[in-house]
């Protein structure tokens, strides 16, 4: 999953914006032929604005014209900080808002008229999830089982996968900790194995063994066919999991992209220690942002590393650092600088 | 999936339906036990004072403590019944939809194939079961008492299931009203609160027409009003107080069937 989709947005600068516009091919054609689990166009979301008086007005932008597709078998993530339009998205998805412009499909179906048919093969877990405190673990599993036609043929597995054992299941919800809670959470998202998970910032509250079994548990759905939509500021995991990500900003689109293109096309940190003379790395492709201190060359590495090493070349090269690009940089590269969105 | 959803309502409900069964239960079996120990001693007493506004009194909401048929009326528009069947009448609405969308556990019953006109049904017939359930304790037990006591014969029995109907209407019509508001508000308290300022400005204006002989007027204001239980025990139907309460009911649950759906179910507060 290198390319980048149409839909993408503008990189945040020109070197970048060159490689999107290379990277902006079109999907391939199996990809193109075949609708996709979650098909998004022009969606829109615009909440009134409190006063009676001012609802004459647009009111509040949560999202505009954000178009999206998510393929089967795919985990995608959905990257943003807080009111960007993440969870608007999802509860517009879910049925929950009424989009105020475009359309949204999922499995084919329409959101809007055939909900009903989209959750019957969708699992849900909602950010910071409530359930019911007077309920047991078990009790409340079985119960949200019952009211899908599908029976919950992952439970037992889940609940041995998330450690919850037979005594911590007849406990009382309320008893339970942050992590138990969002076990459940987990279990009855995915107890009924459904053909979509929309999953948002579903690590909230989990300890790192956890975490990690939970992605685990995403890889394993992805190789059964299985799409993952989910949410998350915790880009750590998005990057080691998903096969995409999207970035969203004030509710609009900025980037959309498979995670290794997005990684790829971020800057890299280089240190260069030699005995002798320093190359003139200057004129070299991708290559930007020199600085010679102290016998340490430091510059940013953009794209294919070969120029860079070939410059090497007939240097005494002591010691070479080349800092690995993380998705926070890129996510930061996106949010810290006022970047249009592509339309 | 109905099946699990409408006994999960029951479940939810269980402590509330017991308690307020046990309290109607006590309820409606202590008046007429008053009215066959003290009744016909306080009717003389109120009568031969020659004071029409102690006798005016006496006459709380329709009711009084004279004839078994006016206890049996006086159960029902005491505060003790109104504030027990309020329970159901506008705790169920007001805490089964915006109270579980306020919580956020609305929005993971909403996530499974399930609508909102059939969680709104389920939910509705739920409420109206437990309080058929708590209009007929509450008479059954004046019926038992009344006979334990040896006054049944004051009443025709075959009357009480009208009254048992048309109570049951009024509290549906309540009830559907808390619903209207619970769809109608993202945060319980605004929902609650204009629930209860329909009720209880109701309540009022019923108890002041009927212990104000110049402002009975406004009592016609009050869905109270059309609950006239010594009437209807004295056979007395009036079709226009049953078309009254029924339009109450369709249209607060119309109000409720159209917007429930079309409203956004906003996060969680």
């Amino acid at each position: 999953m290198t390319q980048v989709t149409p839909a993408m947005a503008t990189p945040p600068d020109p070197a970048m914006a060159d490689a999107a516009t290379a990277d902006a091919t079109p999907e391939p054609a199996d990809a193109a032929t075949a609708e996709a689990v979650i098909m998004v166009r022009g969606l829109g979301k615009r909440y009134p604005t409190g006063s009676r008086l001012s609802r004459g007005g647009d009111g509040v932008r949560a999202l505009e014209a954000l178009d999206l597709d998510v393929h089967q078998g795919e985990i995608f993530g959905f990257l943003g900080p807080n009111g960007a339009g993440k969870s608007t998205t999802i509860r517009i998805l879910l049925g929950f808002l009424h989009p105020t412009s475009g359309t949204a499909r999922i499995l084919g179906r329409d959101v809007a008229t055939e909900g009903l048919a989209i959750r019957a093969r969708v699992g849900y877990l909602p950010g910071g999830i409530a359930l019911y405190d007077s309920m047991t673990g078990s009790s409340l599993l079985e119960y949200l089982a019952r009211l899908y036609d599908r029976p919950p043929v992952l439970r037992a597995e889940l609940i041995e996968r998330l450690e919850l054992s037979v005594a911590d299941l007849r406990r009382p919800v309320r008893d339970y900790s942050r992590g138990m809670r969002q076990k459940i959470g987990i279990i009855q998202a995915f107890q009924h194995d459904p053909e979509l998970a929309i999953l948002d910032e579903p690590t909230e509250g989990l300890d790192p063994l956890m975490q990690r079994a939970f992605l685990t548990l995403l890889e394993e759905r992805r190789r059964a066919g299985r799409t993952i939509f989910f949410s998350s500021h915790l880009l750590s995991e998005v990057e080691e999991v998903c096969d995409r990500v999207a970035i969203i900003r004030s509710g609009r689109l900025v980037a959309l992209s498979g995670i290794e293109a997005l990684v790829a096309r971020r800057r890299r940190h280089v240190e260069v220690r030699a005995d002798g003379a320093l190359p003139d790395l200057a004129s070299v492709p991708g290559i930007t942002d020199v600085r010679v201190r102290d016998g340490v060359l430091r510059c940013e590495l953009e794209g294919d590393v070969a120029p860079f090493l070939a410059a090497l070349q007939g240097c005494r090269v002591r010691d070479l650092t080349i800092e690995p690009a993380r998705l926070e940089e890129v996510f930061l590269e996106y949010y810290g600088r006022d970047m249009e969105p592509a339309r | 999936m109905i099946g699990a959803l409408f006994r999960q309502a029951f479940r939810s409900n269980r402590v509330r339906i017991i308690a307020c069964v046990l309290v109607l239960l006590l309820w409606g079996a202590v008046l007429p036990l008053i009215y066959a120990s003290f009744g016909k001693t306080i009717g003389s007493f109120i009568r031969g004072s020659n004071n029409p506004l102690l006798e005016q009194f006496a006459s709380f909401g329709g009711g009084d403590l004279f004839s078994l048929a006016g206890v049996i009326a006086l159960g029902f528009i005491h505060p003790i019944a109104i504030a027990v069947l309020g329970v159901i009448v506008v705790g169920l609405p007001i805490m089964s939809i915006v109270g579980e969308r306020q919580r956020g556990t609305l929005e993971v019953v909403l996530a499974r194939p399930i609508s909102r006109h059939a969680l709104f049904s389920v939910l509705f017939l739920v409420g109206a079961l437990i309080l058929a359930l708590l209009v007929a304790v509450q008479l059954a037990a004046s019926v038992v008492s009344a006979s334990l006591t040896g006054v049944l014969g004051e009443l025709d029995v075959a009357r009480v299931p009208i009254v048992w109907a048309m109570g049951l209407l009024l509290a549906l019509a309540f009830m559907a009203i808390g619903f209207a508001a619970s769809v109608s508000f993202d945060r319980v308290m605004p929902a609650l609160g204009l629930t209860l300022v329909i009720v209880l400005v109701s309540y009022l204006l019923e108890v002041i027409g009927s212990i104000w002989p110049d402002a009975a007027w406004i009592s016609d204001f009050s869905l109270f009003h059309y609950v006239r239980t010594k009437e209807l025990l004295a056979g007395s139907v009036r079709w226009t107080d049953v078309g009254l309460l029924a339009g109450v009911l369709v249209l607060a649950l119309g109000y409720s069937w159209v917007v429930f759906p079309r409203r956004d179910i906003a996060a969680p507060s």
